[in-house]
């Protein structure tokens, strides 16, 4: 009976995601794989890497998922001056009530925008990077929970490395999926033209699914049934990137299970309570390649991300799928 | 699907290849074993030289290419020089077969040449079966062909990997020749499927089970006429009974465990407690050896006949009640041309046309050549007694018969001794009967146990050298002796006495095998004892003097009792009734026992499925008389410890045995595919090489990627989908054929 009830969910996530989508297609033109991909991340639990350049939409977006849900939405511009108390919050002392209250930061949303990241000091860089790993900020050794759901929009700059600190492997990992905007289709990009926003903040949208509803689909994706030998799969995928030579370090542990889970979402957002190859195929790159390191030098960060999709472009082509 | 099975690398099937080939050569070269032909020092060679080039597959390269070049005319040289030298054709086609074998084995081998090496090996096993029709050559055949098969798939395995690159060179030193066979094995063991062997094997044994039924069911002829080769193989005489005893050491025979003779009998209590197996009657001694006389060989041996049959009726044999009792010996090759009997008999036949000579007074039937292969024969109404009548004898004993009519009677009085050694037998004789006149039965006891008293059993007699007769000299020491000496001092003493003797050998006793139901005669239990003729009775009574041999009176005991005492179960037993049943089943088969085997198969299937109607109506019934009963703790209690027992059954199957029979399939880390999965992965392979789908395939796609992917809980029902699967593949074919 457990079963048919799964299905039933499943579907009726279907449609309540497929709302989402079309909410967010209103304000994202011609964008759909990435609206799909920042869906996968939404139901997965992970957190976005966004590295484009500024003015692509990067805002709109998470700003537009933030809406479309009826969640919380914030936004910190990074630069080398924030502190850690900025993003998370302070106590302070509050003179009526004799005792330190906490303030909460700007983390103390659903959707949070880290615009800019790398403009930040690793220290504050690590400060919203614990708070992305737990879910939680402890000042003064008290934990306080921040929103549920929660996902940062990290946005990174590709080309002006002027004055940044770049985030570390390790803390790469921790984003589920990185992803590039790129500029629209011309005929999207005229649309655009056309309907002549100022600012995200004049996007009118109104939430089609819950807080609650999103909680439950995050529940969900993690029933959705992963057969072995597609677990077998993203293991040799994975176990592939560690024995390339192009790269001085392969994909972790936790970028197989993030493989996985993401894999799990997608089948969801399709409405199927099972993984198919095709959902661990068409999520990769953007799972696996923030992760690699390559063993030689390239000019900048473009050329590595193409570099490095080539390779796993070779290593997709040359692995053979479940049959 | 689960972790792909690591496949042999090109280098490795080749190497495979090298050793199923090197098999194959041993396999077929061993035949030599028992094909009697002279080719031991080249079986030798050729057994070395695999074993060489399978230790050390690189040698062969060292090789100069110019040696290949001289092989072929070295090898027809070697071919017609002994054609030359033997004279004899099917010999030096063998050895020419093992010498071509040799140098396959020994040099890298192409594609026609692995065929090469199947034929030449065929050949060589298929004559010595011919040649042989042993129990051996079955066994051979069937390890060369399922090797020979898995050559065959290598072979087709290394062509299909080569397909495209260039074909491995003969000459040249391949790169596979670096072996390491332990590090090959555990390859070919991580890549085979059990599963796949396990019904390979079961597979090939059913093969095997449907070639015998075939085998059954055809109407024979028999082979060993038809074929003309027969007698250029020779075999050598192993207990070797001959017309003369020379009085050596015996102690070869009595090591010689083989099997000589396998006897049937229909009716098992005709089986005398210890049978006495009559070959040869010898009557002359002279010069130290009792031998058969020319004289009673002309008596009382038929002119030599040819046929199948042979009638030989001696005064009218004792009428047993019931059916007719037969006898079926199977005389193994090498023996004698002396056919062993129990006494006279009424007809016996053989399975093949014969050139024999009967004895038909002597009981004994003579082949004119010891014969090559087993021959078979079938004996009925046979006397198994102790006692033979002799008319002929008895109207030469009578008084005022012509002596020169029968010149029997002297001859076996004849003592062939000197006069001295004569003197000394008549003062043993006196000492043996106290000067009194014995009838024949009280002298053989008395002398019995006088030479018993004397002597010893001894396999290697030590007689002191001397003048004089070696038997008498024999008597005199108290040296112990085997059972030729007993029998021919028992004769001498007896002829002394002025009873007429001779010396009988043959075998004695013998085992009974309980699991063919046949009694074995070994060469071990080759025999010499004598038979005393009795004036009164007018018979020759059987003495058999040899110590430890005497008449206890459970000797007269027949039947099953005396087979119970002599009942072999032993491993050995087991294989001889292999033999027998080759024997009885496949060797010695006319039309008549197909016949009755094939009844007697019908019968015992009608019997089983009888068998199986009436248990199962007794179940029913037993469950029912059980149901009725009444009930209470105890009886609950016990049902539900057998349904306990059920289900721990069940458990344990699906804990362990599932598991046992999946990792049977695994050979490698990681799991096999579900067999339903599997069939939806071909399914959609299917439909997705049929053309595009349309909307109308999108359920039955859907459902076979759940089959595929989804939980097991969720699954439609597999047929179901199959089916519309089937259907759906048909329509989109039908589609692309139309829009083509």
């Amino acid at each position: 009976m457990s079963n048919f009830l799964l299905m039933n969910q499943v579907s009726e996530a279907k449609g309540a995601l497929d709302r989402l989508r079309a909410s967010m297609k209103t304000s994202i033109k011609g964008k759909d794989d990435v609206i799909e991909h920042v869906l996968v991340c939404l139901i997965a639990g992970g957190h976005l890497l966004i590295e484009d350049l500024p003015g692509v939409g990067k805002t709109t977006l998470a700003y537009a998922l933030a809406r479309s849900m009826d969640c919380a939405f914030s936004r910190i511009q990074f630069t080398s001056d924030l502190l850690p108390g900025d993003v998370t919050g302070v106590a302070i002392y509050d003179e009526t009530a004799r005792e330190f209250v906490f303030k909460p930061g700007p983390v103390f949303a659903s959707v949070v925008l880290a615009d800019e990241i790398n403009r930040a000091t690793p220290k504050t860089q690590s400060a919203l990077l614990e708070v992305m790993d737990r879910a939680r900020v402890t000042v003064d050794g008290v934990a306080h929970a921040v929103g549920a759901p929660f996902m940062v929009f990290a946005t990174q700059n590709p080309v002006d490395y002027e004055g940044t600190f770049p985030l570390p492997e390790s803390q790469m990992d921790r984003f589920l999926m990185r992803l590039q905007m790129g500029y629209p289709q011309p005929a999207d990009e005229l649309d655009i033209l056309r309907i002549a926003r100022t600012s995200y903040d004049a996007i009118a949208l109104t939430p089609v699914v819950t807080r609650a509803q999103v909680l439950q689909f995050q529940g969900l994706t993690a029933q959705v049934y992963v057969e072995d030998s597609v677990l077998d799969y993203i293991l040799r995928l994975v176990t592939a990137t560690r024995t390339e030579a192009e790269f001085k370090a392969g994909a972790s542990v936790r970028g197989g299970l993030a493989l996985r889970t993401a894999a799990q979402a997608r089948a969801l957002l399709q409405g199927r309570d099972f993984v198919l190859p095709d959902d661990v195929v068409e999520l990769v790159t953007p799972i696996l390649a923030h992760r690699l390191v390559l063993a030689r030098q390239t000019s900048d960060a473009l050329e590595e991300r193409r570099v490095v999709a080539g390779v796993l472009k070779r290593i997709l082509a040359a692995l053979p799928l479940p049959r | 699907m689960a972790k792909k099975r690591p496949q042999l690398s090109l280098d490795e099937l080749h190497q495979l290849k090298w050793l199923l080939g090197g098999v194959l050569v041993l396999l077929s070269v061993w035949t030599v074993f028992y094909l009697e032909f002279d080719a031991w020092v080249l079986m030798g060679l050729a057994t070395a030289g695999v074993l060489a080039a399978l230790a050390r597959p690189e040698w062969p390269a060292r090789v100069p290419a110019g040696m290949h070049r001289l092989v072929f005319p070295a090898v027809v040289l070697f071919f017609l020089g002994d054609l030359w030298v033997t004279g004899e054709v099917l010999p030096a086609i063998v050895r020419l077969d093992i010498l071509l074998l040799l140098y396959r084995g020994t040099s890298y081998r192409k594609k026609r040449d692995d065929l090469q090496v199947i034929v030449l090996g065929l050949f060589l096993i298929v004559v010595a079966g011919v040649l042989t029709v042993s129990l051996v050559f079955a066994a051979q055949i069937l390890v060369f062909t399922a090797c020979a098969l898995a050559f065959l798939l290598v072979i087709t395995l290394v062509e299909t990997a080569e397909a495209g690159g260039p074909p491995a060179g003969a000459e040249a030193r391949p790169r596979w020749v670096d072996v390491r066979w332990g590090q090959l094995l555990a390859r070919v063991r991580a890549v085979t499927d059990g599963r796949i062997v396990v019904l390979g094997v079961a597979l090939f044994l059913g093969v095997v089970g449907i070639s015998a039924l075939l085998f059954l069911a055809i109407p024979r002829f028999q082979l060993e006429n038809s074929l003309f080769f027969e007698r250029f193989a020779a075999k050598k005489a192993r207990s070797g009974f001959t017309e003369s005893i020379q009085f050596g050491e015996v102690t070869e025979i009595q090591q010689d465990t083989s099997v000589a003779v396998s006897v049937d009998v229909t009716d098992r209590s005709q089986l005398p407690a210890t049978p006495y197996w009559r070959m040869l009657v010898l009557d002359e001694y002279r010069d130290g050896s009792f031998r058969l006389s020319p004289a009673l060989r002309l008596a009382s041996f038929t002119r030599e006949r040819t046929g199948t049959a042979v009638h030989a009726v001696v005064g009218t044999p004792p009428a047993a009640p019931g059916a007719p009792v037969f006898w079926t010996f199977y005389l193994e090759s090498g023996i004698s041309r002396y056919l062993p009997l129990l006494g006279t008999f009424a007809q016996l036949r053989f399975t093949e046309i014969q050139n024999y000579r009967l004895g038909a007074e002597l009981g004994l039937v003579a082949l004119r050549d010891e014969p090559m292969a087993m021959t078979a024969y079938r004996v009925e109404g046979m006397d198994a007694g102790d006692t033979m009548p002799d008319a002929k004898l008895v109207a030469a004993l009578r008084p005022g018969a012509r002596p020169g009519l029968v010149p029997v009677p002297a001859r076996l009085l004849r003592l062939g001794v000197g006069e001295a050694d004569r003197v000394h037998l008549q003062r043993l004789v006196q000492a043996i009967t106290g000067g009194a006149d014995l009838p024949a039965a009280e002298f053989t006891r008395r002398a019995n146990r006088w030479l018993g008293q004397r002597h010893a059993y001894s396999l290697r007699p030590q007689i002191a050298p001397g003048p004089g007769d070696l038997l008498v000299r024999w008597l005199d020491s108290s040296e112990g002796g085997h059972c030729e000496l007993f029998a021919g001092s028992f004769v001498l003493l007896a002829r002394t006495a002025g009873f007429p003797a001779r010396v009988v050998t043959g075998f004695k006793g013998g085992t009974w095998n309980a699991y063919s139901n046949n009694y074995t005669l070994r060469n071990s239990d080759a025999h010499a004892w004598c038979e005393i003729f009795d004036r009164a009775a007018g018979v020759w009574r059987r003495a058999d003097p040899t110590v430890g041999a005497g008449n206890a009176p459970a000797e007269t005991v027949r039947g099953e009792a005396a087979l119970a005492r002599r009942t072999d179960r032993s491993w050995s037993a087991r294989f001889d009734s292999l033999r027998v049943f080759w024997y009885r089943r496949i060797v010695n088969f006319d039309q008549r026992t197909q016949v009755e085997t094939l009844r007697a198969v019908k019968q015992a299937t009608e019997n089983t499925g009888r068998q199986l109607r009436a248990l199962l109506a007794e179940t029913v019934e037993q469950a029912r008389a059980w149901l009725a009963e009444p009930w209470d703790g105890r009886r609950v209690a016990k049902l539900l410890a057998v349904a306990a027992g059920i289900a721990a059954a069940g458990w344990a199957w699906r804990e362990y045995g599932r598991g046992w029979w999946r990792d049977l399939g695994r050979g490698s880390p990681g799991r096999r595919l579900d067999p339903v999965r599997a069939a939806a992965a071909g399914w959609l392979r299917r439909i997705a090489e049929s053309g595009a789908r349309g909307a109308d395939e999108a359920g039955v796609w859907a459902d076979l990627q759940r089959l595929r992917f989804g939980a097991r809980a969720t699954w439609p029902e597999p047929s179901a989908v199959f089916r519309r699967a089937r259907q759906a593949v048909r329509t989109l074919r039908r589609r692309r054929a139309t829009r083509a």
